[in-house]
């Protein structure tokens, strides 16, 4: 009996305490998890999780091997993170990870044409679409156009150069401001609004096609 | 505003970030242009699909890959620093080892090196005493160091004993040598 309640008790403990971590932000978690809270770092990791692995799968178009990228970031924070200055912002920290990872990863393939070559392959099989894309509510011509457009704009964004890539997904789809993209690419400020401005045309410019 | 204009701005008007001025400029250009409002079209559709793209979602086993990899690369750190601090320990020992035997060869080998070391000499002094020597018969003294004690007569100073049992032990010494 007097062992149940202690288990209960130290469940309802747990279950505070992340309901803590889950109201502080990026810095007070950081330094929960710097004072010995192993806890804040499965916070650090439930709240980017799906944010760097979009940003990953977007910029390298491998949805298997940007799983394998986003563990590899979570595993640098996790050892590295005694060094990371905080009087920055930790999500610039781990995305400037995560966006030096890819960029790795793209000249990797570029090396090694056979990589590449299996990878374009992959990014074509059925299985490796998200499955939540498909909306069942939707009539099926519906959804064959929802997801043809939907193939059509990942092959254009696949088409932009890398760097005016990078900063293009960094604005648009993690909405990031100017700042902190120069941070994370390591750009100047000029650099990024650029970049930024020659993608969009790029874009909206391979695209226009298929949208009107 | 002109065309160019337009466009060299056309990336802060879409974030609106442009200030109130330009704002309404870029505005009564988009309205004068229809070449420019085509433009801004474009590009904002555009972006709208991206930014409609479907989220994806890490797989199901993600944190348990994600677990299993911390836990062995914990067990790699461990690893790896043990190591370290055992080469760390190995250098060390080989250094002090080295500096050890360069010292023993130095030793031994030089031989222009003095093999003692030279100190000055000792000049000891044997302080004046301060006192008056006790003056005491011969005889009394001998019969004393016969006995292996120091048995002195106490008529002969009973006057000065306060002043001269200090010293009586270095007159015995002088006696006894």
């Amino acid at each position: 009996m007097a062992d149940i309640v202690r288990k209960q008790k130290v469940s309802v403990e747990g279950a505070t305490v992340r309901e803590h971590l889950q109201a502080m932000d990026d810095s007070a978690v950081v330094t929960a998890f710097l004072g010995g809270e192993e806890r804040a770092f499965s916070e650090l990791v439930t709240r980017y999780q799906t944010r760097l692995l979009n940003f990953v799968y977007r910029t390298i178009g491998d949805r298997e091997k940007a799983e394998d990228l986003v563990q590899e970031v979570f595993i640098r924070v996790y050892r590295h993170l005694h060094r990371f200055d905080r009087s920055k912002k930790f999500s610039t920290w781990v995305y400037t990870i995560a966006s030096n990872l890819a960029k790795n990863e793209l000249r990797n393939r570029s090396r090694n044409p056979l990589v590449l070559f299996q990878t374009v392959q992959k990014n074509f099989q059925d299985e490796d679409r998200p499955l939540q894309f498909e909306d069942t509510t939707s009539r099926p011509d519906d959804m064959y156009r929802k997801r043809h457009l939907r193939e059509i704009v990942e092959e254009t964004v696949a088409k932009l150069p890398e760097h005016h890539r990078n900063v293009f997904i960094l604005r648009e789809l993690e909405g990031k401001s100017y700042e902190e993209i120069a941070e994370i690419t390591d750009c100047n400020l000029g650099t990024v609004k650029s970049r930024l401005n020659r993608a969009r045309n790029s874009f909206a410019e391979i695209i226009a096609p298929y949208v009107d | 505003m002109d065309c160019r204009e337009f466009c060299d701005q056309h990336l802060a008007y879409v974030d609106d970030t442009l200030a109130g001025i330009e704002l309404v400029r870029m505005q009564r250009h988009l309205a004068e242009c229809q070449s420019c409002a085509k433009h801004d079209a474009k590009i904002r559709r555009a972006l709208l699909l991206f930014r409609n793209l479907p989220s994806i979602e890490p797989s199901a086993d993600f944190s348990r890959r994600l677990e299993a990899r911390l836990r062995s690369s914990q067990r790699d750190n461990l690893f790896v620093s043990t190591q370290r601090n055992l080469r760390r320990s190995a250098i060390a020992a080989t250094i002090a080892s080295a500096i050890m035997l360069g010292y023993i060869g130095t030793t031994l080998f030089h031989s222009d090196a003095p093999r003692d070391l030279v100190m000055p000499p000792v000049v000891a002094t044997v302080p004046e005493p301060e006192f008056t020597p006790i003056t005491t018969s011969t005889p009394a003294i001998v019969a004393s160091v016969s006995a292996g004690l120091t048995i002195w007569p106490a008529a002969l100073f009973a006057e000065q004993v306060p002043v001269r049992f200090a010293h009586s032990s270095l007159e015995l010494a002088n006696y006894t040598r």
